[in-house]
């Protein structure tokens, strides 16, 4: 009786042993996770083949893949942050970074960068963009790939109109206003009215006035006559060269207009290629957002993707071999030509796929021109969201519907976000 | 979106049978004399347009799944089955509804036994803080999934609940419940005392005076509770998408919102995905839903 005690503790301990996952083994076998911030269908074959490339260069790491639904990934990461299930590398976008770097969830890695192939290989504008969004100006992700705002255009409109692609505001505008004949249902250009209308509005508004920073002496300069300047003339184009239907626009709406053919030029960026080119095969091309007066090239950058290393990771080294692996010239090339971005990497500028995919060669050559100013918005106000979208999309539709002019909208937003950064530096 | 079918569909039967068939006695006919001048097509040609209202989204999420990515056909013709394809094997629905099914089920036969248990206490017994408890339980009813996200999630973590159907299951039974109980104790207490207490005299334990009576006038109810609770631990998307860190574990609601990309979203695996939800529930009311009209009328009225 006693022997089968034993033996069944014995078993039960080997059981217990067995099942603890992830944990590093004695025999040096370790399982690592990875959640990726924007599962689904269009990005999961990507990830799966980079990491059996992983694998099969580290036969002892695994890595078990995680999409989580990019509608939700913040409050999973908050979720997994408080129950302490965080896994041991995770995507993470500077647009919700400061907040886990407020929770204190994510392992600084300017050490390992710069110890390792990637000192010095990647964009400096993102490396610049990660570092603002932390409060410690920390790199708590290793940037993957950025984003731009651009202006995707009709190039068979543009050719039988006889016109080029504008190259400043006045120009886009006249642009617009030629390219429309209501009569025919076409229209110059589509205003986004609805949902995410505010974001896209403000990188508008800084192209176009070339101020160069977010808050001067703390206070926000969004409501700079010039960004109400840009913010009225876009609102007179409303129903004039847009369709009547704008006002209530998000991105779904927008690009269905687009790519139905029925829109010469929409805002968005890099993200909707793969929509619009699938739509219009090589009618359409992109162009960088217009200038403005000033003739200064100011560009507020999108949230930039990279990958993180949680702080409550076990096996922090071979997660971080993994996420150094993914944003190898190799990975970061092989990434980014599937989903049309910026890489981060700086050796995957000599790529042969960045000459065909122009696009991206437009967007990069934004991006490192040194005369480009980067004005960073401020996301790591913990009100930056809401201020930005539940608080002002309804007064956007209001000016658009002329109700409210652009300065009384943006008079009201800088205020808003003067006391949100004051509150963040007094707390800092 | 799926109870709007169920709802709908039991709305124009009820109606139709009520035209027919001789209007009840009580309140009812009352009212029924008072609206009879108008003609059939009065109440029909209304009916037929929320019909239409309520049918038309179905219809497109039936159409985008059916036909090809890129076609842009009203009556999709050839049917393409390359969505379905695509959600069952590349995306994993395969694993998802059989996660899916399984918490329903387990919901289901939980909230069930437990509710008649409960609500049979509740209608035929008085014991102190009997109002307090029903009081609490309708409570319960306030607090929102979310608050209780994190303090589940710690404790699923502690017993080892996390990434299994089983924790699904006990929380959404545990959220369940309360309404449930209130419900089955509503229709326990419309069943006469008078002939559990027949059967007693006749010899019967309570046990089997409940089995023997009770029970069988319970169907309508076993139905309504049962059904509501699949269907609610079917749509249950919030816990769901919390606790499972795996993505084996994963059900049909996290599996369609995984298909909702931040860049790009593909329509056609979308409404696939959205068909193969939502079969279930409509077979489920097509199947019940006789049941369910006498079991909500029943508490209804009675009540």
């Amino acid at each position: 009786m006693r022997k089968l005690l034993v033996a069944v503790a014995a078993a039960a301990l080997a059981l217990s042993a067995c099942s603890s996952e992830g944990g590093g083994g004695t025999d040096g076998n370790v399982t690592i996770t990875f959640w990726d911030n924007n599962g689904g269908p269009a990005r999961e074959p990507i990830y799966k083949e980079l990491i059996s490339r992983f694998e099969s260069a580290n036969p002892n790491i695994k890595v078990e893949y995680v999409g989580i639904p990019s509608a939700s990934v913040q409050q999973k990461y908050d979720t997994a942050i408080a129950g302490g299930e965080t896994p041991d590398v995770g995507g993470v976008t500077t647009s919700y970074l400061a907040h886990l770097v407020g929770q204190e969830a994510l392992a600084p890695l300017d050490d390992r960068i710069n110890s390792g192939p990637l000192k010095d290989k990647l964009l400096p504008s993102l490396v610049e963009t990660v570092r603002q969004t932390a409060p410690d100006g920390k790199l708590y992700i290793v940037p993957s790939s950025a984003n731009m705002d651009i202006i995707w255009y009709r190039t068979d409109w543009f050719k039988d109109a006889g016109l080029e692609a504008p190259k400043t505001w006045d120009e886009f505008i006249t642009t617009a206003e030629k390219l429309t004949d209501t009569g025919a249902n076409k229209y110059g250009y589509t205003i986004r009215g609805g949902a995410g209308s505010v974001f896209q509005l403000i990188t508008e508004a800084y192209a176009y006035s070339g101020v160069d920073n977010f808050f001067k002496d703390g206070k926000s300069t969004l409501n700079d006559p010039a960004n109400a300047e840009l913010v009225d003339k876009v609102a007179d184009l409303y129903k004039k060269a847009t369709p009547e239907a704008d006002v209530n626009n998000s991105f779904t709406q927008m690009i269905a207009q687009f790519t139905g053919g029925s829109v010469a030029m929409m805002h968005h960026n890099l993200g909707s290629y793969s929509d619009v080119t699938k739509a219009l095969g090589d009618k359409v091309a992109a162009m960088p957002l217009p200038v403005g007066p000033s003739g200064k090239r100011t560009v507020v950058p999108n949230p930039t993707d990279g990958f993180a290393v949680f702080k409550n990771s076990e096996n922090q080294d071979a997660a971080w071999k993994f996420a150094e692996f993914l944003t190898s010239a190799e990975s970061n090339s092989y990434w980014n030509e599937k989903v049309g971005q910026i890489p981060a990497n700086t050796d995957v500028r000599s790529a042969a796929w960045i000459d065909t995919a122009a696009h991206v060669k437009m967007a990069l050559g934004v991006l490192e021109d040194p005369a480009t100013i980067l004005v960073p918005a401020p996301v790591y106000l913990p009100q930056y969201s809401s201020i930005t979208k539940t608080e002002s999309e309804p007064q956007y539709q209001k000016v658009l519907l002329g109700e409210l002019t652009g300065q009384q909208f943006l008079d009201d937003m800088a205020k808003k976000l003067t006391e949100a950064e004051k509150e963040w530096e007094e707390r800092k | 979106m799926t109870e709007t079918l169920g709802k709908t569909g039991t709305l124009v039967r009820e109606v139709a049978g009520t035209t027919h068939a001789p209007p009840p006695p009580g309140r009812r006919r009352r009212r029924a004399v008072a609206e009879e001048p108008g003609k059939p097509w009065m109440i029909r040609v209304p009916l037929f347009l929320y019909l239409l209202f309520t049918l038309i989204p179905f219809y497109w999420m039936l159409v985008f799944a059916v036909r090809p990515s890129g076609s842009t056909q009203l009556v999709p013709w050839p049917i393409s089955f390359e969505h379905f394809d695509t959600v069952w094997n590349d995306i994993g629905f395969g694993i998802f509804f059989y996660n899916s099914v399984v918490m329903g089920l387990g919901v289901l036969v939980f909230v069930t036994i437990l509710s008649v248990m409960g609500g049979y206490a509740l209608a035929r017994f008085k014991f102190r803080g009997q109002r307090v408890f029903l009081l609490a339980m309708l409570c319960s009813q306030f607090i929102p999934g979310a608050m209780m996200l994190i303090p589940l999630f710690v404790i699923f973590k502690g017993i080892g609940l996390l990434n299994s159907i089983t924790g699904l299951v006990i929380a959404e039974v545990a959220f369940q419940l309360p309404l449930s109980l209130i419900l089955m104790s509503g229709f326990i207490r419309n069943i006469s005392v008078e002939l559990e207490e027949a059967a007693m005299v006749d010899g019967c334990s309570r046990l089997r005076a409940f089995f023997a009576v009770v029970l069988p006038q319970l169907k309508p109810a076993l139905v309504a509770v049962g059904s509501f609770a699949f269907i609610g631990a079917w749509n249950q998307f919030l816990f769901a998408l919390m606790f499972a860190t795996r993505q084996d574990k994963f059900t049909l609601p996290v599996g369609l919102s995984y298909t909702l990309g931040e860049f790009n979203t593909d329509f056609g695996a979308l409404a696939a995905g959205g068909v193969v939800a939502a079969v279930p529930v409509v077979l489920v009311f097509a199947v019940v839903q006789r049941f369910l009209v006498q079991g909500l009328s029943a508490g209804a009225v009675k009540g």
